[in-house]
């Protein structure tokens, strides 16, 4: 680490900083919206099982904003709760509600698109994870080493959920073709660097958007051919761009929830 | 189907020691079916222990893991929140606040008013 320092350019540091943050934010809201489920999935045993890995998942963003921490970007609490809509850069995809309603009130969540939006989240998760554990930055590399381990079980339970809603009744095969449109309409920005694509990619701290994409359709081919399905196109420009601080009024809302309670006593120990 | 060719199947056999204990895997069998194997398990293997129940299971009935899905299992070591040791941190900050002195500003606080 402390040797980086010395060698690190200050574009080396952008890059870095920028894909961290992508990163970090990107697991900090899917795990949040996962959250929200609690109480509220179909089946109690599965109420526990995704909760699970929400819970996995925030302590994947946890380790990021750690990793920002270490290169002096902010302390890793304020990072994750203090950060205005503006200056996140998770994918849009994250960020949108679970569906209807207010999870206190009377929320009419849709399944269908947690299944599908998790699904898809997981394995470009998984692809990311892949290519970061060759990353030019060692710290990155071992926490995707880390994080990967975790996959193999978020993967897996998707995958059967998605698998078994697909070959289910009509209504169940409808909802899941909906929730594919609906997850693909914001999934431009998912492998997208945003306006640091350049550095980024010249850092070699992870592949290029296109390889990655390329290897995400090529990672759900084998599932879709069993189903008798085409893997979905990802629109080749994404509708509001979240690595560029581009967001929807559901971020706004839901970073007013989460930080409530930090913005009562930052400085407290919780 | 190839299996049902076979005359003989294996099966697992569970037993509990006691009414009110749990049920646990003892040992495995070859029978040509679930009732010859249930008194093969209880002379062969029960014989000279106490035994309240038997469960005779076929084996091509249990989901097993393949190699693949025991990656699944890896976690890591990151969730003291999920035992009570993660918590063990309270007893020494109850103790802080016991500690402090109930001063004006303290009961005021109390109101709801931020400190």
């Amino acid at each position: 680490m402390s040797e980086k320092d010395t060698v690190m350019s200050p574009e080396y540091k952008e890059a870095l900083t920028s894909l961290l943050l992508q990163l970090a934010d990107d697991d900090f809201l899917y795990a949040y919206r996962g959250s929200e489920w609690l109480g509220l999935a179909p089946h109690i045993e599965e109420d526990v099982a995704s909760s699970s890995i929400s819970q996995d998942s925030m302590g994947h963003a946890a380790m990021y904003y750690k990793l920002l921490e270490d290169l002096g970007v902010g302390s890793a609490d304020d990072l994750a709760h203090l950060r205005p809509a503006k200056d996140r850069k998770n994918s849009i995809l994250t960020e949108r509600v679970n569906g209807e309603g207010y999870y206190m009130e009377t929320p009419e969540y849709d399944w269908a698109y947690q299944v599908v939006r998790s699904y898809f989240y997981t394995q470009a998760k998984k692809v990311k994870m892949d290519s970061l554990c060759e990353s030019s930055y060692s710290p990155i590399a071992e926490t995707a080493v880390k994080v990967r381990m975790e996959l193999y079980y978020h993967r897996l339970h998707w995958e059967i959920w998605f698998k078994q809603l697909l070959s289910s009744t009509d209504v169940a095969k409808k909802k899941m073709h909906d929730a594919i449109k609906l997850v693909m309409t914001d999934f431009g920005d998912v492998f997208s660097y945003g306006k640091e694509k350049q550095i980024i990619e010249n850092s070699r701290l992870i592949e290029s958007e296109e390889i990655l994409k390329e290897k995400w359709k090529a990672s759900l081919k084998p599932l879709f051919v069993a189903l008798q399905m085409e893997v979905p196109e990802i629109p080749d420009q994404p509708t509001k761009n979240g690595r560029n601080g581009d967001h929807t009024k559901d971020l706004d809302d839901a970073l007013l929830t989460l930080s409530e309670v930090y913005k009562l006593d930052p400085v407290a120990g919780w | 189907m190839a299996e049902n060719k076979t005359f003989y199947q294996e099966y697992e056999i569970f037993s509990k020691r006691t009414p009110s204990s749990a049920f646990q895997h003892q040992f495995s069998l070859l029978a040509p079916n679930e009732d010859m194997a249930l008194i093969l398990a209880q002379e062969n293997f029960m014989r000279r222990e106490p035994v309240a129940d038997i469960w005779i299971v076929n084996r091509k009935n249990i989901r097993k893991m393949d190699v693949e899905e025991k990656m699944t299992l890896g976690r890591l070591d990151n969730k003291d929140y999920r035992t009570t040791k993660g918590y063990g941190y309270l007893k020494k900050k109850w103790r802080q606040y016991e500690q402090q002195i109930l001063d004006e500003k303290e009961i005021l606080s109390w109101g709801g008013e931020r400190k």
